[in-house]
């Protein structure tokens, strides 16, 4: 079984070799003449306001979260899909049942506008 | 695969989880609609009905081989559906007092009732993991729900690092138990126990787990802090249904998972644990000021008189722990229940003791259940409290462990310092100045004083002829 | 891996070998070909004429923007995290590259038939998020962490809805390698018998690809360059070989997963079983190519035809829209398939 996977180690190798080749071949080809004003972030032209790690927004967190539970119920779903129509009811019924469970979640996050990026519709 | 069978084993969680998400779908479709607590205190009652059913029942296993249900596992059901029961019915008018009243916190105790269901009568350590979490998390919600006051969020940070940490060590150990003996299965665990470090190591590291979540010294850290910041009824479900999950799954995990090999030495270990938390518990709530505080190192102290039952490693033991569950139950939601009414009342900070001055002959009613149940919680005869600490006490000279039954006693002495000193203010100072009382509903005081009739009851209930409920735990 | 040998005279080659090779070269290829088919279908669609100069009908204008690009001076901005910044842009072209392993051009012609292709295939699709956060990070520039964060949290957000659209089909199947898949469809195109998850995968395979109408994060007007603002030179070209890369492979995967991979249209009907290899060889690897190509005009297609969402209109179509739709969709034909069995 392990030897299936053995033309992607190929592959992985190739690839990162590709990429490693690509950025150096940009750095030995163009010039290299740094100036003040090229280092610069870009803001438009003007000097840059403020720090670069500002804060943002609490809802990339929020949504980061709720990613990670709805995948890892994907990914419990997948094993049971392939081999489900040989499995008994009782196992149906409790996998409907697990899923029946994440969708009331989904539907209370969905309307608590957690997942809102309006952050005046704040309905908690 | 016997799905009904399975099913009728965990009905009771089954219930209150569905109940559960019921309240949740009520609260996102019309958010704070009152049908939910309808729903919450329906499906408990509903689920305590089918817990009573099963009390008599030898002990069996279900879903192969994960949970146990009957015998002393119903029984830890039925105290867990009882104390959430008469949590539930307080916890309206307290929430509405202190305008908090979400259907969230139904939904968050529902959820934890049926972890904690799952945990007392867990017979596998994975299913032992899963209702600990359930419940813990859950918990940790709980404690922290309230806005826009800095303590709660406090509180419920502190619970949440403090239990994340210790179920980390509680997953070490299991896995340390699995490595050991290849099976995750208490019954399988205790048959293929030997004395090599990797079992001992996990024990070990179980037993930590567990006794941070009873709160046992020296792990009790955090339990002041998060009883005081959270709302008060939610304090009683933590400190009364959680802690008897959390003995029972202990009961059926050390009777049988851990036997006494050599160099296991567990009583030993849980004796010494259990000394140490009578002193420190009874001592730091001799200087407390604050109410609830006080509370929870009176509860830091109940555990250590369970743990001297569960260190007497006897069936008797056992039973008496049992016992002593219940008695603590009922009379600490009674206290976190009058405490509730006092501090619903605006004004002054009603969990300083000294407010509660001359309050005993303003509420008459009150004042007595209030002292009901601090005689209890002090062990003072008729009182349930004082059989459960009898029972207790006597299986552990019975398993020749007098020095825990001395200190026991000692310590049970001192605690009715600081139990008796809020009735002295109830009752014997002059009130503050005209402060006016909310009168508490139909409910919340009928609710107490089944609790104080339930105190009384089964404190003369050994010596009743028709009593029984001591030989309807030691069918285990 | 795919144990198939060709033998042409005294050589013996592993097909795996033969597909890999030029399964890689063709995805290096695609993305040069779909920029100057871009360009000149914009055009097109725009009623003018596209790049017409550079070689008979400028068919050598790819070949002017790469040298161009690799020409350019390659511009790190100070204060930054070199490291992380000069291996971001790596992250996106190497996770494209890695899908070539599992996908059935033919029958018979794979590079390796794993047993787990399709979360393999969606693992692979997760660790492209990375490029895309430690670009926007590594540059030490607000507009990029935001824009970085953005692409970012709408990738995530729609591989979920892929993954169930992804499961519905593994439903009918039974199997997750993509060998089976494909091998499925020879009477009935999943698109047949499962059209909304076919809609909804279409629908992530444009916001996973950071296309219009999903582009937010790297339109002109919205974050200056999102989170390749700060990106020049080869960094800047492999970031756009890597989404080039992406439309190709989100075609591939929708013909894949929906419409009969190398299959014609209830090919069970007319194509008989003991076909000259040689023959089937082509003619799947001709419908293949037709189909993906057909995809990747959509794709182009639809940039140049539709405005595009806002961000909050994107994460609410992704969750509130999208993720409801495909769980609820593969309950019921879960439910449908148990019981008609």
């Amino acid at each position: 079984m392990l030897d299936s996977y053995f033309p992607i180690l190929i592959l992985a190798g190739i690839a990162i070799v590709l990429a490693l080749l690509l950025m150096t071949l940009s750095r030995i080809l163009g010039p290299y003449r740094p100036n003040k004003h090229k280092l610069n972030p870009y803001e438009s032209g003007m000097d840059p306001v403020g720090e670069a790690r500002e804060r943002y927004s609490i809802s990339f967190y929020l949504v980061a979260m709720e990613f990670i539970v709805f995948d890892l119920e994907v990914v419990f779903i997948y094993p049971w899909a392939v081999r489900y129509l040989d499995l008994g009811l009782g196992t149906f019924i409790s996998m409907m049942v697990f899923i029946t469970i994440l969708l009331i979640g989904l539907l209370y996050t969905l309307k608590k506008g957690t997942l809102d990026w309006d952050l005046k519709t704040n309905k908690i | 695969m016997d799905y009904l069978g399975d099913l009728q084993a965990f009905l009771p969680g089954i219930i209150t989880a569905v109940a559960g998400l019921a309240v949740i779908t009520i609260e996102a479709l019309k958010s704070g609609h009152k049908s939910a607590y309808w729903v919450t205190s329906f499906s408990l009652i509903v689920a305590l009905f089918f817990g009573i059913q099963s009390l008599g029942t030898p002990l069996q296993e279900a879903f192969s081989g994960m949970l146990v249900h009957g015998g002393i596992a119903a029984f830890g059901n039925v105290i867990i559906l009882l104390g959430t029961l008469f949590c539930v019915f307080l916890s309206n008018d307290y929430l509405e007092g202190i305008d908090h009243n979400y259907n969230e916190v139904y939904g968050m105790i529902l959820f934890a009732t049926s972890g904690m269901i799952c945990l007392a009568g867990a017979n596998d350590l994975i299913s032992l993991f899963l209702g600990l979490e359930t419940m813990s998390i859950c918990l940790y919600v709980m404690a922290g729900l309230i806005k826009n006051e800095k303590q709660g969020a406090e509180g419920a940070l502190k619970y949440f690092l403090l239990g994340a940490f210790s179920t980390g060590f509680l997953l070490y150990g299991a896995a340390l138990l699995y490595g050991a003996t290849g099976t995750t299965s208490i019954p399988g665990i205790g048959a293929a126990a030997s004395s090599d470090l990797l079992f001992l190591a996990g024990a070990a590291l179980l037993l930590i787990g567990f006794l941070f979540k009873v709160s046992a010294v020296p792990f009790h850290m955090w339990t002041p802090d998060v009883y005081q910041a959270t709302p008060t009824t939610l304090t009683a479900y933590m400190a009364t249904a959680s802690k008897a999950a959390t003995f029972m799954a202990m009961i059926l995990v050390l009777s049988r998972a851990l036997p006494s090999v050599e160099g296991l030495d567990w009583q030993a270990v849980l004796s010494v644990v259990a000394i140490i938390t009578m002193i420190f518990g009874n001592i730091i709530a001799l200087v407390q000021d604050n109410i609830k505080r006080m509370l929870a190192y009176s509860s830091i102290a109940h555990a250590g008189y369970a743990l001297v039952g569960l260190s007497a490693a006897t069936p008797e033991g056992y039973s008496a722990v049992a016992f002593y569950l219940f008695a603590y139950t009922i009379m600490n939601v009674g206290a976190f229940g009058v405490v509730a009414y006092y501090e619903r009342n605006k004004g002054l900070d009603f969990s300083d003791v000294n407010n509660l001055a001359g309050l005993g002959f303003k509420k008459p009613m009150m004042g007595v259940m209030m002292s009901l149940f601090l005689f209890s919680l002090a062990g003072i005869p008729p009182f349930v409290g004082f059989v459960g600490k009898y029972y207790v006490f006597a299986a552990a000279i019975n398993a020749n462990m007098v020095p825990l039954a001395i200190v026991g006693v000692l310590a049970s002495a001192a605690s009715v310092y600081y139990y008796l000193r809020v009735m002295v203010y109830l009752y014997f100072r002059e009130a503050h100045k005209e402060t006016e009382m909310i009168d508490a509903s139909f409910l919340y005081k009928g609710a107490l004083v089944i609790l104080a009739l339930l105190t009384v009851y089964y404190g003369i209930e050994p010596i009743l002829p028709f009593g029984g409920l001591m030989e309807l735990i030691t069918g285990f | 891996m795919n144990p198939a040998i060709l033998e042409i005279g005294p050589l013996a080659i592993p097909v795996w070998a033969i597909v890999l090779g030029v399964g890689m070269i063709s995805y290096l290829n695609s993305a040069a070909i779909l920029v100057y088919a871009e360009r000149r279908i914009a055009a097109f669609i725009q009623n003018r004429v596209g790049p017409n100069r550079v070689g008979p009908f400028g068919l050598l204008q790819p070949l002017a923007d790469v040298l161009k690009l690799l020409l350019k001076e390659d511009v790190t901005p100070t204060h930054g995290y070199k490291k992380l910044h000069a291996i971001a842009p790596m992250i996106p072209v190497i996770t494209a590259l890695l899908s070539v392993a599992v996908i059935p051009f033919g029958a018979g012609l794979y590079v390796t038939d794993i047993n787990a292709a399709v979360l393999y295939l969606l693992a692979v699709a997760s660790l492209g998020v990375y490029g895309v956060t430690l670009a926007g990070w590594a540059s030490n520039s607000k507009y990029s962490l935001l824009g970085g964060l953005r692409a970012a949290a709408q990738m995530i957000s729609y591989e979920l809805p892929m993954g169930m659209a992804v499961a519905s089909v593994i439903l009918m199947t039974g199997s997750l390698s993509l060998v089976d898949i494909a091998e499925s469809q020879s009477m009935w195109w999943n698109f047949f018998v499962n059209p909304l998850g076919a809609v909804i995968f279409i629908i992530c395979a444009f916001a996973e690809s950071n296309r219009t109408p999903f582009d937010l994060v790297e339109a002109e007007q919205e974050l200056v360059g999102g989170f390749h603002t700060e990106y020049s030179s080869m960094k800047f070209g492999m970031f756009f070989l890597a989404e080039y890369m992406h439309v190709f492979i989100g075609s591939i995967l929708i013909t894949t997963f929906f419409f009969g991979s190398y299959h014609l249209p209830f090919a069970d009907l007319y194509i008989p079983a003991d076909m000259n290899i040689w023959l089937k060889g082509i003619l799947d690897v001709s419908v293949f190519t037709l189909k993906v190509c057909f995809w990747c005009f959509v794709f182009i297609w639809v940039r140049w035809t539709i405005p595009r969402f806002k961000y909050n209109q994107v994460m609410k179509l992704g969750w509130a829209r999208l993720l409801p739709l495909s769980i609820i969709n593969f309950m019921v034909i879960a439910t449908i398939m148990y019981f008609t069995n």
